[in-house]
């Protein structure tokens, strides 16, 4: 099953479920000048269930973007991916919260979870949460949150080839939201 | 078109408020190869970095004439445009931008300046394989993100390649001899040789003279505490090479 959602023009329902063996490819996107507040909850009840989620953000101006998944692990041996990319730029605020629970006896649970953020703005605001809440033994978890600036060496690089400022940026920002951007096509 | 392409009048710069460069002068004619040698420290590195506009060096004094042109009012990508390159002692690596569109939107962004149309894809294409061949780059580089896993050697290479794309009429290599094997050196050697013209400079700046066994230059300079304390013909080199940069007074 592969799911796109671009926040904005598509409903997004607020509760998933995957049954036994079921995968699901599920993306996010949130474009310029769209305010948000989503809460999703995917949960994992049959055995061998699989998600892989992608969401991406990308603001510029004024936007409040709020992002709240939880990826529910209530059965044994289930898979869950998990890839937040944020851009935040102007006077945006952007926040995400990401839980990834495992319930008691959702052993061989194997789930990671990494969100990075760009700031483009000293003006604009990002925040990430991500928590872990594991009431099983011998699972697999992991998460991971970043968040940085343009890197000032590339841009240089690629103006010394005559790449214009404003076009070297928007090169970075595009190559930073690639992971998420292909999957929209 | 004057005999003059770069003239440097008692250039001061540094970074974070060190003084690096205290007085250079030099002056560079149109088909002239220049080598600027040094020890470490010298000053070497800053003066490519503000020829080519890096915007964390601040010039404190002094003038530089670039064609004509007061070439440090212009922005790094519009001294590109005038047909400055700067070839990186350390190429930077750009995750996500293959070099295939890093350097489609290098060459039309010149041209674009030049009041030219965008090159077609076809055109493109065959440019971009016919420079990658000439410094021994596969052709599937192109598809790769700019230096990204690149070898030291292929990283040069591409700096290489880049110039061959852009056709500088001013090319400045900093270091481009530091970690090179022989057999890349002389790959990276021949691909400058190639591009010389009788309209166009290069600025050689290296440590050492193994680079200067390849790349012939007219004029030798030594750089010593942001200073040019010494210029000469090809016979500093072996100087330097046996009496070492002590022997100079700075």
């Amino acid at each position: 099953m592969d799911k796109t959602y671009i926040i904005g023009r598509d409903a997004v329902p607020s509760d998933i479920r995957l049954a036994e063996g079921e995968s699901m490819r599920l993306t996010l996107f949130v474009p310029e000048g769209t305010d948000c507040a989503l809460d999703l909850t995917v949960s994992l009840d049959g055995p061998g269930a699989s998600l892989d989620l992608a969401g991406g953000w990308r603001c510029n101006g004024s936007e409040n973007v709020s992002l709240k998944v939880t990826v529910r692990h209530n059965v044994p041996g289930c898979t869950s991916r998990q890839l937040f990319k944020g851009v935040v730029g102007g006077s945006a605020r952007a926040s995400f919260d990401g839980l990834v629970y495992v319930a008691p006896g959702a052993i061989h649970t194997d789930a990671v979870q990494e969100s990075r953020t760009l700031l483009l703005s000293d003006s604009a605001t990002a925040e990430a949460r991500p928590q872990l809440e594991i009431y099983a033994d011998d699972v697999k978890c992991s998460h991971g949150a970043t968040t940085g600036y343009l890197n000032p060496e590339e841009l240089f690089y690629m103006r010394s080839r005559g790449i214009p400022e404003a076009e070297a940026r928007a090169m970075q920002v595009e190559a930073f939201l690639a992971p998420i951007l292909n999957r929209l096509v | 078109m004057s005999d003059i392409l770069l003239e440097i009048k008692d250039l001061h710069a540094g970074i974070e408020g060190r003084e690096i460069l205290r007085g250079v002068d030099l002056t560079i004619r149109r088909g002239e190869v220049h080598a600027i040698m040094g020890p470490n420290g010298a000053g070497k590195s800053t003066l490519s970095a503000v020829l080519a506009g890096r915007p964390d060096y601040t010039v404190t004094a002094g003038s530089v004439s670039y064609d004509g042109r007061d070439l440090l009012a212009l922005a790094p990508e519009e001294r590109a445009w005038a047909g400055i390159f700067l070839s990186f002692q350390y190429p930077v690596e750009i995750p996500g931008v293959s070099i295939n569109n890093f350097m489609k939107a290098a060459l039309n962004a010149r041209r674009k300046a030049a009041g030219q149309p965008e090159l077609k894809p076809a055109e493109f294409l065959r440019l971009l394989k016919e420079k990658m061949a000439f410094v021994q780059m596969k052709g599937e580089f192109a598809k790769r993100d700019v230096n990204v896993g690149f070898s030291g050697g292929e990283k040069k290479r591409n700096e290489i390649f880049q110039m061959a794309m852009l056709e500088p009429t001013l090319s400045i290599l900093d270091e481009t001899d530091s970690g090179l094997d022989v057999d890349a050196l002389r790959i990276v050697a021949d691909g400058v040789n190639a591009l010389r013209t009788p309209q166009t400079a290069s600025i050689v700046i290296t440590h050492y003279q193994r680079l200067l066994e390849y790349i012939v230059p007219d004029v030798v300079h030594v750089l010593k505490n942001g200073r040019i304390v010494l210029t000469g013909g090809r016979e500093l080199v072996d100087r330097i090479e046996t009496q070492g940069y002590d022997s100079i007074d700075g």
